[in-house]
């Protein structure tokens, strides 16, 4: 007896290993991403009978590596796809697979229709989407303290630190190159109640006196110590604030980031705890002007050989209970209901990531395209509010510079 | 000689040209044809005849300041690193002890010196806390912010470019030692000194080399990606946006692959006239040794 159970046990393995598939994930991410996608995947790869070969990189040079992928047909099997890239690469929907042909294997009922529409195009879903996220204020705890400071929660309070903070070479906040942009499109958003760009139009939904008061407050907070000038905070070349040591030793207090990241910038502060804080309003706000998307999703490559394999591979990643607690929050706050309600329960959701999300979901703001996101609009208003900070154009020039540039990077799309 | 060993050479040649036609000859043709497209990668090309072109020179802002910069880079870089590689080869070609040693030496950074990690590296050397303010500390002067005033940020990544003058100083040094000592031999017994030595006998015999040296090191210098890509990202205020770097985000950025084409063809364009300007002034200046003109 003992030899058919081995026979069939082994012919059984037989069976299960012309069924394995080889596949690819890429993703990238910081190094907590990184080792906990590595786990799941070896569980999931266990669990299915497949075996995953990750491919995980920085953020930087992401986008490149995929498109050229893309390009070549050449991508990964599943691939995790920063949602304004759906628009740039798969407009038509044609571009990846349509998960909706695997909801054998994908329980698509862990999402509300919406948050599945965020990962459709054209009809068709090209990814599904593995958290929601949006731009919050995060500060450092022991830089207000050893100050003698309570938290900030308005931007005058953050006047008031930069004046005890700034002798010490240390400024409460950080709003240059991509925080500069989003710190602008705050304030506007916040003014006008509209996104960047009309929907309606698709162009500059600002008006330039608008824009130009947006850019004023940005200058302000410059000139007033509230975050370091753009000649400073460039001064370590080109690398990202949390692996600056200025962020690391708490010589700047805070930033606005998105909520899923808090991880990446916790994690190498030497002293104090990161605090989540719904974005200061600015003077005649209309809105909180929070900026909120679907933050990445996961897709399969129409030109995958296994598709279905890579969908058992999506799904597990997704709602599997033991994969979803060995991911934990480390691409921030699930949109998946099982694995919303699996990590709530074994209480793997650290409070502060949980209050991000929180601010994030109960703050006021248009909603966004996401062409914001494309890199000709992100050019052009980083090149002029850049030649502003630098004192080289006034607001108002800015103001007409961007709206010129990002219309005409528009007709150009 | 027989009809096989008359296409030997073809033969052995073929595996280089085969590359060649595939991964240069057909990418070339390609993104001329592409620069009179509008494709964005994932969405076919369409013809758009010159559009691209009117584009890039009567609208583009971001080209034109490229274009300045990058003309700028070549400008520095090329004659500063053929001046360090001509000055290097002519002490390495003295007899000094372990001078082997000392050649291979000042190879090096021509090998690493391209590379990210040495841009990695020469990022973190002229940060704000980096070894050449720490240097500077030393000596009582004020640390400078290299990456955040635009000149000085060009400083830096020509001073990284002028760093890699390993290949150039091996050519000059083979030229160095191919000169025939007696003319050196000659102008010791009329008394010539040595300054007189290097002007009237060394640089013109040398200016064949010269010239190749000038040509090859400014086509790679108008191809510089890695060091302002790695250390600056093009900045501050695109101070360091070499046009490379404008065609990579262009078409891998942007996925705008027909105006990066566009921006390619220009550079060619930019690179060829002054390749041509070189080749009609070498007529002027370059010394053949049994020329007939000479």
């Amino acid at each position: 007896m003992k030899t058919i159970v081995s026979a069939l046990a082994l012919s059984l393995g037989f069976i299960g290993a012309a069924s394995a598939a080889e596949l690819r994930m890429s993703w990238w991410g910081g190094d907590g991403r990184h080792l906990a996608t590595q786990e799941a995947l070896k569980l999931c790869g266990a669990k299915l009978g497949h075996v995953v070969k990750p491919e995980f990189t920085g953020w930087q040079g992401h986008g490149e590596r995929v498109t050229t992928q893309l390009a070549g047909r050449t991508e990964a099997d599943v691939m995790q796809i920063n949602w304004p890239w759906l628009h740039q690469f798969s407009a038509d929907g044609s571009a990846f697979a349509d998960l909706r042909d695997y909801a054998d294997v994908i329980d698509l009922s862990q999402w509300t229709e919406d948050q599945l529409a965020g990962g459709t195009m054209n009809g068709k879903l090209n990814g599904l989407p593995v958290s929601v996220t949006g731009r919050v204020f995060y500060f450092n705890d022991a830089v207000f303290e050893k100050a003698g400071l309570p938290l900030p929660k308005s931007w005058a309070d953050l006047e008031e630190a930069a004046k005890k903070l700034n002798p010490e070479g240390a400024y409460p906040f950080d709003a240059v190159k991509l925080n500069a942009i989003f710190i602008v499109s705050l304030a506007a958003a916040q003014q006008t109640g509209k996104d960047l760009i009309d929907p309606e139009t698709g162009k500059v939904a600002w008006t330039e006196e608008e824009l130009a008061e947006a850019l004023k407050f940005y200058q302000s907070l410059s000139e007033k110590g509230v975050i370091r000038p753009w000649r400073t905070a460039v001064a370590v070349g080109n690398i990202e604030l949390f692996d600056e040591a200025a962020w690391r030793d708490g010589k700047v207090g805070g930033s606005y980031e998105w909520d899923s990241t808090y991880g990446k910038y916790a994690d190498p502060l030497v002293e104090g705890k990161l605090i989540p804080t719904p974005p200061f309003r600015v003077e005649g706000a209309t809105s909180d002007g929070v900026y909120r998307k679907p933050s990445m999703v996961f897709s399969i490559s129409k030109n995958s050989r296994e598709p279905k394999a890579a969908a058992e591979i999506v799904n597990c990643l997704l709602n599997d209970p033991e994969a979803v607690t060995i991911l934990g929050d480390t691409r921030g706050l699930p949109a998946s209901a099982v694995a919303l309600k699996t990590l709530t329960e074994a209480g793997k959701l650290s409070p502060e990531l949980l209050e991000a999300a929180k601010i994030v979901s109960e703050a006021s703001g248009p909603a966004v395209s996401p062409l914001n996101e494309h890199p000709a609009v992100r050019e052009a208003l980083n090149d002029a509010i850049e030649e502003m900070a630098y004192g080289q154009i006034s607001p108002e020039e800015a103001a007409s510079t961007i709206i010129r540039s990002v219309n005409r990077a528009l007709t150009r799309m | 000689m027989s009809g096989e060993s008359r296409f030997l050479g073809f033969w052995y040649v073929l595996p280089y040209v085969i590359g060649l036609l595939i991964f240069t000859g057909v990418p070339f043709v390609a993104s001329f044809w592409l620069s009179f497209t509008d494709y964005r990668l994932m969405r076919g090309a369409e013809f758009v005849g010159l559009e691209n072109y009117v584009d890039l020179f009567t609208a583009d802002r971001t080209f034109m300041r490229s274009l300045n910069v990058t003309l700028a880079y070549v400008a520095l870089t090329v004659p500063l690193k053929l001046a360090f590689a001509l000055f290097i080869a002519v002490i390495l070609n003295y007899k000094l002890r372990a001078i082997g040693f000392f050649r291979t030496a000042y190879y090096v950074p021509s090998i690493l010196g391209g590379s990210i990690a040495v841009a990695v590296l020469w990022r973190y050397i002229f940060a704000d806390t980096g070894l050449v303010n720490m240097a500077l500390g030393v000596f009582g002067i004020e640390a400078i912010n290299w990456f955040g005033d635009p000149a000085t940020a060009m400083f830096t990544i020509t001073l990284l470019r002028v760093w890699q003058f390993g290949s150039a100083m091996v050519i000059f040094l083979a030229a160095l030692q191919s000169i025939d000592k007696s003319l050196y031999e000659a102008a010791a017994i009329d008394g010539a000194s040595k300054w007189r030595v290097f002007l009237s006998i060394t640089l013109p015999l040398l200016t064949p080399v010269i010239f190749f040296n000038l040509v090859m090191q400014m086509v790679q210098a108008f191809q510089e990606f890695n060091g302002p890509y790695v250390i600056t990202n093009g900045g501050p205020l695109r101070a360091t946006y070499l046009l490379p770097l404008y065609i990579y985000e262009t078409a891998f950025k942007k996925f705008d692959m027909g105006y990066a084409s566009a921006i390619a063809w220009a550079l060619f364009a930019i690179i060829m006239v002054l390749t041509v300007v070189a080749f009609w002034s070498s007529k002027k200046w370059v010394y053949y040794a049994g020329d007939k003109r000479s």
